[in-house]
C-alpha cells in the first residue's frame, strides 16, 4: 500500500520525524548523569527522576493538573452530553446559535478568556483560584465534548430510539438502556481528549493561577525560568510516559480508529 | 375518555378492525403528507400500503405508531382512540427499514429487550426469545451481535424482536428494501407464513407493486396523502379505479374512446397480427405502426404508435411471447388488438 504512494509515505515518515526526533532528544537528556540538559547525555542515571519526584512544587502542581482536568472533563460532560442530545435529537429554536455558543471557546482566544475571569471573579469578587480555574477549563473542554459526542450520535441511527420506544420503553429508559451505551465511544472519547487538553493547558492556567494552586505546565514553565537543568527533561518523560499509558489503555478498551474516527466522521 | 365501540367492523373485509384512521390529516409546514385520509386495517389481515415515495405511506405507519402525532383527525387501536399515545403505550412492533437492532446487545437480548420491559421473568424471556428466533430460523445466533450478522440476518432479527411482545398490529416499514432480489423475494413468503402462524394484523408499507400484490389480503394505494384504492389485490389488479393506480400497477396502454372514455390495457394483454390477417372480433383493433423492438428474453417488447378511437396518436407497449425476436423490424405495419375483457374502464384520478 505504502509503496503505490510513494510521496504520501515519504510525508508521513518526515511527519513522524518531525514529531518524534525532539521528543526522543528530551528523553535521552533526562537520563544524563551530568547537570546540564545537552545531547548526546553524559553517561546514564535516573538521578533526575529521582529529583523531579521529590520536587515538592512539581508534586503539588500534578495533584492539582490531575484534579483540574478530572472535575472539568466531568463537568464539561455533565453539560456538553445533555446539551448534545438537545442540539440534535430536540424540538429546539436556534440550534445552530446554541451549539455555536457551546463551540465558541475554540475562537475566543483564551489569553482573553482568562483575563476576564480573573478580572471578574478573582479580583473583584475575590473567588478562590482553583474554582475559577475549573470554570475557565470547564468551558474550554465544552467545544470537545459537545462536538465529539455530537458526531457519535450524529452517526448513530435515529431510529434505534424509536424501536425502543416501540418496544415498550418510557423515554428515560431509551436514554439509559439505548442512547447512552450506543453513544459510550463517542463519550469516552470526549472525555480522553477533554482531559489531555485540560492538563496541557498553559493560557488559561498561566492567568488564574495561584502560589498554592498552580497547574504542572505552570510549575515546569516556573521552573525552566529559573534554573535549565535535565529535571525539566525528566518531568516532561514522566508526562510523555503517562500520556502511552492512556493511550494504550484507549486503544485496548476502545480501540483509537473509535475514538478518533468520531470525530472525521 | 373514549366511545367505545365494542366491535368496530372493517367495512371492506367485514372484520373487525385492529387499527382505524379517522380523518386524519399530518402536515409538515406547508406540505400535507396525508390529507383527511379515513382507513380502517382488518383484524388479523394483511394489509399494505402502497405508492411511491411521498405518497404519505411511511407518514401514516408513523403515525400509527405514534412516532408523528396527526396535525387533525383520530387514531383508533382496537377501537380505543390512541390519538395521543406515546409509543410505548400502543403495543405495537415495528420492523424499521434500517433494522435498528441495538448494537451493544446480542440477538437474544435485542429479542428480549420488550419482554423485559414488560417484567417478563427470566425463564419465561428465554423461552419466548427463543420461540421468537425459531420462528425465523436464527435460534443459533442468540449469541451474537447484530454487527456479525448478514442484512438478511439482521432483519430476522428485527422481525423476531417485534413479534416477541405479540403486538396488536405488526409495522413493516419497507423492510426488505435493503435486500438483494433473491432474498428479497424469498423473505416475501416467511413473513407471509409468520402472519398467517401467528394470525398477527400486519401493516406493511411498500413502494413495490410485485411486493403488495404478493403479500397483501387487502392492499391500498396511496397518492399526495390520499387513497386512490382499497381492496383485494386480484381486485385491485384486475380493475384499477383511475390512471394513477393503473400506471402503478404496470398499465402501460392509455387509449381514450370517441365517447371520452379512458380504456387501459396492459402490455402482455396487447395482441399484434400481421395487417393482412383481420381480427374482426375484438372489440379493440387498431392499426399501429412499430417504433421500437427490444428483446427480452422470455418476451419481445413492440413499442407501437397508432391513432386510438378518439383520433389522438398514442404510444403503445405490446408484450409478445414466443414469437421470432427478428419477425418485426421498426417501421412494420400491423394490427394491435385487444379482446373486451382485456379492457379496463377508468375512472377519473
Amino acid at each position: 500500500m505504502t509503496s503505490r504512494k510513494p510521496i504520501a509515505a515519504s510525508l508521513a515518515v518526515l511527519g513522524y520525524m518531525i514529531m518524534i526526533v525532539p521528543i526522543l532528544f528530551v528523553v535521552a537528556a533526562a537520563f544524563t548523569s551530568g547537570s546540564s540538559l545537552r545531547f548526546p547525555p553524559e553517561g546514564f542515571s535516573l538521578q533526575w527522576f529521582e529529583a523531579a519526584a521529590g520536587h515538592t512544587p512539581f508534586r503539588a502542581a500534578l495533584l492539582t493538573s490531575l484534579q483540574l482536568a478530572l472535575l472539568s472533563t466531568g463537568l464539561a460532560l455533565a453539560v456538553g452530553v445533555p446539551a448534545t442530545l438537545a442540539i440534535h435529537r430536540g424540538k429546539l429554536p436556534g440550534k445552530g446559535f446554541i451549539e455555536g455558543l457551546f463551540l465558541s471557546p475554540l475562537i475566543i482566544p483564551e489569553l482573553v478568556v482568562g483575563l476576564a475571569l480573573f478580572q471578574q471573579l478573582i479580583v473583584t469578587y475575590r473567588i478562590d483560584n482553583f474554582p475559577v480555574l475549573l470554570l475557565g477549563h470547564t468551558a474550554l473542554l465544552l467545544p470537545y465534548a459537545v462536538r465529539v459526542t455530537g458526531a457519535a450520535l450524529a452517526g448513530s441511527d435515529e431510529s434505534l430510539e424509536e424501536a425502543a420506544r416501540g418496544l415498550g420503553a418510557s423515554p428515560m429508559r431509551t436514554f439509559f438502556s439505548v442512547t447512552l451505551p450506543v453513544l459510550r465511544p463517542g463519550i469516552f472519547s470526549a472525555g480522553l481528549l477533554g482531559f489531555i487538553t485540560s492538563f496541557n493547558n498553559v493560557p488559561l492556567s498561566l492567568l488564574l493561577q495561584a502560589r498554592d494552586t498552580r497547574t504542572l505546565p505552570i510549575s515546569m514553565l516556573d521552573y525552566v525560568q529559573q534554573s535549565y537543568d535535565p529535571m525539566i527533561a525528566a518531568v516532561s518523560t514522566l508526562i510523555l510516559a503517562g500520556t502511552v499509558v492512556i493511550a494504550i489503555i484507549a486503544e485496548r478498551t476502545v480501540g483509537f480508529t473509535r475514538i478518533f474516527g468520531g470525530i472525521n466522521r | 375518555m373514549t366511545t367505545t365501540s365494542p366491535a368496530p367492523f372493517a367495512a371492506e373485509t367485514g372484520s373487525p378492525a385492529a387499527a382505524e384512521f379517522r380523518e386524519v390529516t399530518q402536515r409538515f409546514g406547508d406540505f400535507t403528507a396525508v390529507d383527511r385520509m379515513d382507513l380502517t386495517i382488518g383484524a388479523g389481515q394483511f394489509t399494505t400500503l402502497l405508492g411511491p415515495s411521498g405518497c404519505g405511506k411511511t407518514t401514516s405507519l408513523r403515525m400509527l405508531a405514534g412516532y408523528t402525532r396527526p396535525t387533525e383527525g383520530r387514531i383508533l387501536i382496537n377501537g380505543q382512540d390512541a390519538t395521543t399515545l406515546p409509543p410505548e403505550k400502543r403495543g405495537l412492533g415495528m420492523v424499521f427499514q434500517s433494522y435498528a437492532l441495538f448494537p451493544h446487545m446480542t440477538v437474544a437480548e435485542n429479542v428480549g429487550y420488550g419482554l423485559k420491559l414488560r417484567k417478563v421473568g427470566r425463564v419465561d424471556r428465554e423461552a419466548q426469545v427463543t420461540e421468537a428466533l425459531e420462528m425465523v430460523g436464527l435460534a443459533h445466533l442468540a449469541r451474537r451481535k447484530p454487527r456479525s450478522l448478514s442484512g438478511g440476518q439482521q432483519q430476522r432479527v428485527a422481525l423476531a424482536r417485534a413479534i416477541a411482545i405479540r403486538p396488536t398490529v405488526l409495522l413493516l416499514d419497507e423492510p426488505l428494501s435493503n435486500l438483494d432480489a433473491r432474498l428479497r423475494v424469498q423473505m416475501r413468503s416467511e413473513i407471509r407464513r409468520i402472519q398467517s402462524e401467528t394470525g398477527l394484523s400486519v401493516v406493511l408499507v411498500t413502494h413495490d407493486q410485485d411486493e403488495a400484490l404478493e403479500m397483501s389480503d387487502d392492499m391500498v394505494v396511496m397518492k399526495s396523502g390520499q387513497i386512490m384504492q382499497q381492496g383485494h389485490p386480484a381486485d385491485v389488479f384486475s380493475a384499477p379505479a383511475n390512471r394513477f393506480v393503473a400506471d402503478f400497477l404496470g398499465y402501460e396502454n392509455f387509449l381514450t374512446t370517441s365517447q371520452g372514455i379512458t380504456l387501459a390495457i396492459r402490455p402482455e394483454h396487447l395482441q399484434v397480427q400481421d395487417t393482412e390477417t383481420d381480427a374482426v372480433d375484438e372489440a379493440l383493433n387498431l392499426r399501429a405502426t412499430v417504433t421500437d423492438v427490444a428483446y427480452r428474453g422470455v418476451d419481445t417488447l413492440l413499442m407501437l404508435r397508432a391513432r386510438d378511437p378518439s383520433g389522438e396518436e398514442v404510444d403503445l407497449l405490446a408484450e409478445t411471447r414466443g414469437e421470432d425476436p427478428g419477425r418485426y423490424t421498426p417501421g412494420d405495419n400491423l394490427t394491435a388488438s385487444a379482446p373486451r375483457h382485456r379492457l379496463v374502464q377508468l375512472g377519473d384520478d
